[in-house]
């Protein structure tokens, strides 16, 4: 692809290492041209863009309770980031953390009610989370054994697989009487809420461990994908199926390994919401696409896993800042719009990492010839 | 079961399969040029609010279907500039465009003084044929009941088949999904058709949102699309990319949406959301059956460049 600028030809040219300098500058630009199309849309509402970016920082970072909310909101949202890391990695598309995430969590609040006040503190909380997990990871298998063993494209069925999830969950609290649901209040269905002994200790305010939860699935999967032998595995059939089947290695178990992994990080957020936050099984809390949002945090973390951590918290602090907004007039849905913005400028500023523009005289044959 | 029933049923199921249709519809273009945009439920929320702010403040429905169109191809401008010309990962881009989308939704639909969920679209879709032929019994609630849309819709299946596989620019356009590099040799410009498919992926999405919302609804909610543009979505594979089946698939997915309250009236109690759940399941399905029948899979076969970047210099 060519342009022609002015007399000059302006050459793509792609680059292996880009100088840190742009490592820095190409997100830092592009979250600016994203708040400066947000500033133009608020703006052209009539409303004060100035005013409402202010009001945001304060909203979501500034203090100790904004915070502790920006925090909350990014605990699960480290998780399904991580959950598309390890899978990507391998070229691997599961865009199904959403459903997995909600498997985990029908499932840890399903056997956190069955356990009711039998078993508290440590143990019950573990089985809560390891139950979580395990049902993402069963939930994730439904796409994996299809993909590993008849090549089925996983991108839909993980995608699909979302769609039946919340179906079932809604079915659970809005459409019969389950054990999920507290039948007490039937003209406003909620679920029922676990034993205060299974809940997660709480650091301060609505902090809970989870973060360091999720802060420690960040390290180990930062360990196993550099230190491992399956780390290893996992970026060869990654690169390559093909020379990694001829150096031996088994690509069938490779995938389903690494999307059960993948589906048991998605269903540990869902569990941890459920132990840390919500306490109960929330169908309006669990479906607010924190599996889709963990996608493009990978994408925006260059699917390293440590630096799902920072990006997650940037994406979370901007989800918190909304119901702050309205006090000073401004909509409180903008932030979503807000947050899809910048994600689609990081995306295409991800760009600027691999290529440089360069202007050269345009020679008319050689112009013709590359464009 | 009594006979208005199912006909009350089938009636429906056309009426909210028609903007699943549309977006299908626009989507399978997007995908035999090898692109695949994950974005249809943003772009049917985007441009199906700005195709209901214009039918609240004008009386044209033409009109408003038409805004809420372009406004889909413009949200799919986006995802073309990323996906064909930045080569970025299309599921990335796909679902950064849902939450744009959405989000553009709920603040266009949210501002304080146009708070679009009081308002009502100012006109309304009539029928095309008299009272006589409408009420025609048996098939005349079903054949000829219908609003101008519905039959444009049958209009736009036929074109989209004829247009696939019985013109040059058809041909052109598959060539450009199944083999990018042949195409290019062969003097068909990639990128131009990606981006042009692209956009009418968007049209048809901003389409059906907008037809939902101003023809169905007649009125805005928060995510009024409740997973309609996913369903879109599924129905491109489970129609195997061919549009008269997926005529045929839209009326089943749709009426796999209003079984549940017909089912109501004649006493079956089966909850929505298990019937919802269906579309899904039977795609899944489909495609299982595909990958494991290779008999099967030469007749539903996905474009062989779906969602893979195109450049000259990694041929």
């Amino acid at each position: 692809m060519s342009l022609t600028l002015a007399g000059r030809e302006v050459v793509v040219e792609r680059r292996p290492l880009p100088p840190l300098w742009v490592r820095a500058a190409a997100p830092t630009f592009s979250i600016g041209f994203g708040l400066l199309l947000g500033a133009v849309i608020i703006w052209a509402t009539g409303q004060d863009p100035v005013l409402a970016y202010t009001e945001m920082v304060k909203k979501g970072f500034l203090g100790r309770l904004p915070l502790i909310g920006t925090l909350v909101i990014a605990t699960p949202l480290i998780l399904t980031g991580l959950a598309a890391v390890v899978s990507f990695r391998m070229k691997i598309w599961n865009i199904g953390a959403e459903g997995q995430l909600i498997m985990g969590a029908v499932i840890s609040s399903g056997v956190g009610l069955w356990i009711g006040d039998r078993a508290g503190g440590l143990l019950g909380i573990v089985i809560l989370l390891a139950a979580g997990a395990a049902a993402g990871a069963l939930w994730a298998a439904l796409a994996a054994l299809p993909r590993a063993y008849l090549n089925t494209d996983e991108v839909i069925s993980t995608l699909m697989l979302n769609f039946v999830a919340l179906n079932i969950m809604n079915y659970l609290i809005f459409s019969s009487f389950s054990s999920w649901r507290n039948i007490e209040r039937a003209t406003f269905p909620s679920g029922r809420f676990i034993d205060e002994a299974l809940r997660l200790p709480r650091l301060s305010g609505r902090l809970h461990v989870g973060l360091f939860i999720a802060a420690a699935a960040a390290a180990v999967l930062w360990w196993a994908l550099r230190s491992t032998r399956w780390g290893f595995e996992v970026q060869v059939t990654g690169d390559s199926p093909r020379a990694a089947r001829y150096a031996g290695m088994r690509v069938d178990r490779k995938i389903l390994s690494v999307l059960l992994v993948s589906g048991a990080l998605a269903g540990l957020a869902g569990g941890i919401e459920v132990g840390g936050v919500l306490h109960s099984l929330d169908p309006r809390a669990l479906s607010q696409g924190v599996g889709f949002a963990g996608i493009v945090v990978a994408a925006l973390a260059r699917l390293s896993p440590m630096a799902v951590i920072p990006v997650a918290v940037f994406v979370a602090s901007i989800t918190n800042a909304g119901p702050g907004l309205q006090s000073i007039g401004v909509s409180s849905e903008v932030v979503l719009l807000l947050e899809g913005m910048i994600f689609l400028c990081l995306v295409a500023g991800e760009w600027f990492l691999r290529n440089t523009l360069r202007l050269q005289p345009a020679a008319g044959t050689r112009a013709a010839e590359a464009s | 079961m009594n006979e208005s029933v199912i006909l009350l049923s089938l009636v429906s199921a056309v009426g909210i399969g028609t903007p699943i249709l549309l977006a299908g519809l626009g989507e399978m273009f997007t995908e035999h040029s090898g692109v695949m945009n994950l974005g249809i439920e943003g772009m049917m929320l985007g441009g199906g609010v700005v195709g209901f702010w214009v039918s609240v403040h004008h009386t044209s429905l033409p009109l408003a279907m038409a805004v809420g169109a372009a406004a889909g191809a413009v949200f799919a401008l986006i995802h073309a500039f990323l996906a064909v010309t930045l080569r970025v990962n299309q599921i990335v881009s796909g679902l950064a465009l849902v939450i744009t989308g959405s989000g553009f939704a709920a603040y266009i639909g949210s501002l304080n003084d146009s708070a679009l969920t009081y308002e009502r679209p100012i006109s309304a879709f009539e029928p095309v044929f008299g009272q006589g032929m409408r009420e025609l019994p048996g098939v005349g609630p079903l054949i000829f009941g219908h609003n101008p849309v519905v039959y444009l819709s049958w209009v736009l299946v036929a074109a989209a088949a004829f247009w696939l596989f019985r013109t040059k620019w058809g041909l052109a356009l598959r060539a450009v999904g199944e083999d990018p590099a042949a195409a290019d040799a062969a003097g068909i410009s990639v990128a131009a058709t990606r981006y042009i498919y692209t956009m009418i992926g968007g049209a048809g999405a901003g389409f059906g949102g907008a037809y939902l919302l101003v023809g169905i609804f007649r009125n805005y909610q928060h995510n009024i699309t409740a997973g309609l543009g996913w369903i879109a979505f599924a129905l491109v594979i489970f129609a195997g990319w061919r549009p008269w089946r997926a005529l045929v698939a839209a009326y089943i997915f749709g009426a796999l949406r209003s079984l549940g309250f017909s089912l109501q009236i004649v006493g079956v109690d089966v909850p929505p959301d298990l019937l919802n759940v269906l579309p899904f399941v039977l795609t899944i399905a489909a495609l299982i059956i595909i990958t494991a029948r290779p008999a099967a899979a030469r007749r539903y076969s996905a474009p062989s460049a779906l969602a893979v970047p195109y450049s000259r210099e990694s041929r």
